[in-house]
């Protein structure tokens, strides 16, 4: 008996079967040899026959070896059954194409890097831009149920969209069976805090009692304010501060719960501390202390008497809505409570309706949220459009290397690999790479979303910038990977699975299908577009920011030294304080190198600000208008020498102007237009809604200048004398002869020299203040992202012009030989090939400009000085992307031009 | 014995065909598949080891037959092949798709006769 194994075993040599399962088949096959030897010995064969006969059976064609080869090693191309459903292992080839995609990537670490790195950058930039937007917009305050919380807001009134005690006392009983609970919050007051003789400034929220117990929170430590408490003004002095103000100013101390301290030099008990990233009022605003509302009545002059004043409208409303309300049924109550506040309280509650906004992070206020999502609308979609352009280079990429590629995914389709199978196959690549991309770009992002939370401001206002990223900004990148992967892959897929093996032979590899080219000249076309449209928005905001920075203040911020001081802070009462201050202002006026030195309540551009409804004598407003009301400030003799706002009319205050005289105001140029109409204002009188008693008397008038913003038109505003209303805090304003910071320590010195434990906050120089930010920094921001993502997108641009340039050159390589073997001269050439980036450029130029038109619309309401349609930018942006894109195509182009005809006819 | 190359057309198609009704009523092993095509087509299909087995792996591979060692006494032990469950209904869309077949081609060459 011949050793059927032994055979077998041979025959298979090479197959690299795993031994085990060689041995089965041996196995089995030698007894199926053994069977037909002895049929064939049976019928008559002699041995030597039979066993040729078998043994050729399987050598025959090497068909066993091949066929078993074939089935161990590849994978199940499921055949298509006649009559049967196509059914595929979903799972198995993914793995299987995800593996032969990374070998893929791999082998070719250049261009794998190149499509990594841009998918990073579009997606990184994309990422930073949402933690922005989640971090103010979308994260949910750290409260129980968020979404059950409401803010009120009273509109179509003169005093915004806050509330009086009394009304809110009202409003809480009368919506009692739509809200389980409603607390009055006075937001954001600064109060002077001394514990154990060091003070300092602390941004408190004055709330009532039920404010914590409604948003339904544990404190970090001690406890909250009760609900009892708060209802009487003065009673109940405690004090809970917030978390990152207890970290930062007392170490996280824990035995600081139960301590005394002093604020504005009344004792109070510290009781708690609030949890960590507990900011219900504001996500940017940092809480740094909470105290009963009834505290604030005691705090400040003009609040004595808030608990029972109709008219003193200082509170920011939030309810939590009962379980089972829907915001609908909200609405028509809130309008019926309002029709008869209105009516029953005609002078005080004279809104038109209220209206009830869920509690967005950003805080309780609705027209912010509304602006502030326009201008995340706006900078979502530039990101996009970067994102967009990375993509587009990313399928110029993918598309050169479908064109290398072509020999091998042909010889896959000629082996039966279906189209969508190959289709399949380089979209799987092209998500690869757009996952390397995802994680590069959380990593960028999550660096740059680090260096813009920790930006240093300029300011004293405790300003938290939280963008750290949580799961949305997560699901977020993967989305956008997702899209990139889609955008990126789709069109080389497509175009590189249509190859047919026979036209690619016959074409012998060379020649370039007119309609890739075509292809990819229209996504060069598109990202030149792009860039110019995000180019054109950068360029709007950096004039805008430019115009402010140039804009006519009106008074001259050079020289000058801001010193704000509240002696009330280090215990002094009303009469010694203003003693105190009048002491400094001498002694600093006595200072060698200082010009002029006066005081004022508020500051240009400061952190405060003042505005009340006026009454004017001869003056009525336009039914339908709202009344006229002015900002105003309270200053000293001096002032406006100080600040160099030049006297137009009549007198400035001064010493000899006392609260025994008549009140009396000086009036800028816009104030005097408004209510007198150009008529000799001098002499006139208005009424402050404020303290209707006493009339203010029209002494002089002032050339206009910047208050509150830098970019809105000018309002009226008026000035008071400090000497007829005194008011804490006030800040020492001095012009000097030198710098003003470096004199700014001896001025210093003088006044501590007058008491060592005054606390003195703000002290900077005036162009310092100007870069506080309500003022230049929303600019500055802007105009920088702005700016980056326009960098960005050029980059990508020049990148793709260059691409397709260079590309198209060395496609030529051959015509320009022959060109050149005929005598075609240098400059011909080059203008061919130069003409091929001047045809994307011009068209892209075109159709990124007519975008820009209808993008920068959105950018509109955010620039000042500038129209969305400003040609200076317009034309500059297009000038400067033609040149730089021009020039990407002039190197490849002249690089042509060297070509040797000989090495040329050559090349295939 | 050689196959003809028309021979070889028909079987590519018709081959796992085959091989599924001949396990459908009972297991099978290789040799015994072999013999019964043989017998039954009168000689006109005849499969040999070399392209029965990796055609048997094949049908194992996606699952519609499974393979089994049985050692009976006397006898040295031998792999059969059974029906799954998913070869079974295969095995019934095969053969109404084989009826189809044949029944136009039928049509088509009758017609041509007629």
């Amino acid at each position: 008996m011949p050793d059927w194994k032994e055979e077998i075993t041979q025959q298979l040599a090479g197959s690299k079967l795993p031994p085990a399962r060689e041995a089965e088949i041996v196995e089995e096959v030698a007894q199926h040899l053994e069977d037909r030897f002895c049929e064939l010995l049976a019928g008559g064969a002699t041995e030597e026959k039979a066993r040729r006969t078998a043994l050729e059976e399987i050598s025959a064609d090497k068909l066993l070896a091949r066929g078993l080869e074939r089935l161990e090693h590849q994978a199940t191309q499921e055949p298509v059954v006649l009559g049967a459903r196509e059914k595929k292992n979903v799972l198995a080839g993914l793995w299987q194409d995800t593996r032969y995609g990374l070998r893929t990537l791999a082998k070719n670490p250049g261009v794998t890097a190149v499509a990594v790195t841009t998918l990073a950058l579009g997606i990184g930039l994309n990422t930073v831009i949402f933690s922005m937007v989640n971090g103010l917009l979308l994260r949910p305050p750290h409260v129980r149920h968020p979404e059950q919380i409401y803010t009120l807001a009273a509109e179509g009134n003169t005093g915004g969209d806050t509330f009086s005690y009394q009304n809110f006392q009202d409003i809480k009983k009368q919506t009692s069976a739509l809200f389980s609970d409603m607390a009055g919050v006075q937001a954001f007051s600064v109060t002077g805090l001394s514990v154990g003789g060091k003070s300092e400034r602390m941004w408190t929220n004055f709330v009532s009692g039920d404010f914590f117990e409604m948003l339904g929170i544990r404190p970090a430590l001690g406890r909250f304010i009760l609900p009892a408490e708060g209802r009487v003004a003065g009673a109940d002095p405690v004090l809970v501060l917030g978390y990152s103000f207890w970290k930062a100013h007392f170490g996280g101390d824990p035995s600081i719960v139960g301590k005394k301290a002093l604020v504005n030099g009344r004792p109070v008990n510290i009781v708690g501390v609030a949890p960590e990233g507990f900011r219900p009022v504001s996500t940017i605003l940092d809480t740094q202390g909470y105290m009963p509302l009834g505290m604030a009545a005691v705090d400040n002059q003009a609040m004595s008497d808030f608990l029972n004043d109709r008219q003193n409208r200082c509170l920011v409303l939030i309810a939590r809505v009962k379980p089972g309300v829907t915001e609908r049924e909200i609405q028509p109550t809130l309008e019926v409570i309002a029709k008869r506040l209105a009516g029953e309280y005609p002078k005080a509650d004279d809104w038109r309706t209220l209206k009830a906004y869920p509690l967005s992070p950003i805080g309780p206020n609705p027209r912010a949220v509304h602006s502030l999502a326009v201008l995340a609308a706006l900078f979502l979609t530039m990101a996009s459009i970067v994102l967009i352009l990375a993509c587009v280079n990313v399928t110029s990429i993918l598309l050169a290397r479908a064109t290398v590629r072509r020999r091998e995914i042909a010889i896959r389709a000629a082996l039966g690999a279906t189209r969508g199978r190959l289709i399949w196959h380089l979209l799987i690549e092209s998500f690869l790479l757009a996952l390397l991309g995802c994680m590069g770009g959380i990593l960028l992002g999550l660096a740059g979303s680090r260096v813009v939370s920790s930006l240093p401001l300029p300011t004293a206002i405790p300003i938290i910038m939280d963008f750290s990223f949580d799961w949305r900004v997560f699901a977020y990148a993967f989305a956008v990977a997702l899209l990139a992967a889609v955008i990126a892959g789709i069109a080389p897929a497509l175009r590189a699975s249509g190859v047919n093996l026979n036209v690619f032979l016959h074409e012998g590899g060379r020649t370039l299908s007119s309609s890739g080219d075509r292809l990819r000249k229209i996504l060069v076309m598109s990202q030149v577009g792009g860039s110019v449209m995000l180019l054109i928005v950068a360029g709007l905001f950096l004039r805008s920011l430019l115009k402010v920075q140039r804009s006519d203040l009106g008074f001259d911020p050079q020289h000058l030294l801001n010193i704000t001081l509240d002696p009330q802070l280090a215990g002094y009462d009303q009469e010694a304080a203003q003693q105190f201050v009048k002491t400094a202002l001498e002694r600093v006026r006595a200072f060698p190198g200082v010009q002029s030195a006066s005081l004022a309540a508020t500051v240009p551009m400061g952190d405060d600000s003042m505005e009340d409804s006026l009454e004017v004598e001869g003056f009525v407003s336009s039914p339908g208008q709202q009344a006229p009301s002015a900002g105003y400030n309270v200053i000293s003799p001096g002032y406006f020498e100080t600040l160099h706002i030049p006297l137009l009319f009549g007198r400035e205050f001064l010493e000899t102007d006392t609260q025994n005289s008549m009140r009396m105001a000086v009036i800028n140029q816009a104030m005097a237009e408004r209510f007198w109409h150009g008529l000799d204002p001098l002499g006139k009188q208005f009424r402050r809604k404020e303290d209707p008693n006493h009339p203010l008397g029209v002494v002089g008038v002032v050339r206009n200048s910047r208050t509150d913003d830098l970019y809105s038109p000018m309002e009226p505003y008026f000035y008071m004398a400090l000497a007829q209303k005194p008011l804490l805090p006030v800040t020492l304003q001095v012009r000097t002869a030198g710098d003003p910071e470096s004199m700014a320590h001896e001025i210093v010195a003088t006044i501590k020299f007058l008491d060592p434990a005054m606390p003195l906050a703000d002290v900077q120089s005036m162009t310092e203040a100007l870069d506080s930010p309500n003022r230049l920094l929303l600019f500055q921001l802007g105009a920088g992202l702005a700016a980056a993502m326009g960098i960005v997108g050029l980059i990508l641009a020049l990148i793709g012009v260059y691409g397709v340039v260079s590309y198209t050159a060395t496609q030529q390589t051959r015509e320009i030989g022959i060109r050149l073997a005929l005598g075609a001269r240098p400059g011909q050439i080059l203008r061919m090939i130069f003409r091929q980036g001047v045809l994307v450029v011009v068209p892209g130029t075109i159709a990124g400009v007519l975008a820009a038109f209808a993008i920068a619309r959105l950018a509109g309401g955010f620039l000042v000085g500038v129209t969305p349609t400003d040609p200076l930018t317009y034309a500059g942006v297009v000038l400067m992307l033609a040149m730089v894109a021009l020039a990407a195509s002039y190197i490849p182009a002249r690089r042509a031009t060297k070509v040797d005809p000989m090495v040329a006819l050559r090349y295939e | 014995m050689e196959n003809k190359p028309s021979d070889r057309e028909w079987k590519k198609g018709s081959a796992e065909l085959l091989i599924l009704s001949l396990v459908e009523a009972r297991p099978r092993h290789g040799y015994d598949i072999s013999k019964l095509i043989e017998q039954r087509s009168r000689g006109t299909l005849r499969f040999h080891a070399a392209s029965l087995y990796p055609l048997l792996y094949r049908l194992e591979k996606r699952g519609w037959v499974q393979g089994r060692w049985v050692e009976k006494s006397g006898q040295r032990r031998r792999r059969y092949y059974r029906l799954t469950p998913q070869g079974r209904k295969i095995l019934a869309s095969q053969r109404r798709g084989w009826q189809v077949f044949v029944k136009a081609i039928n049509r088509i060459t009758e017609v041509e006769h007629a």
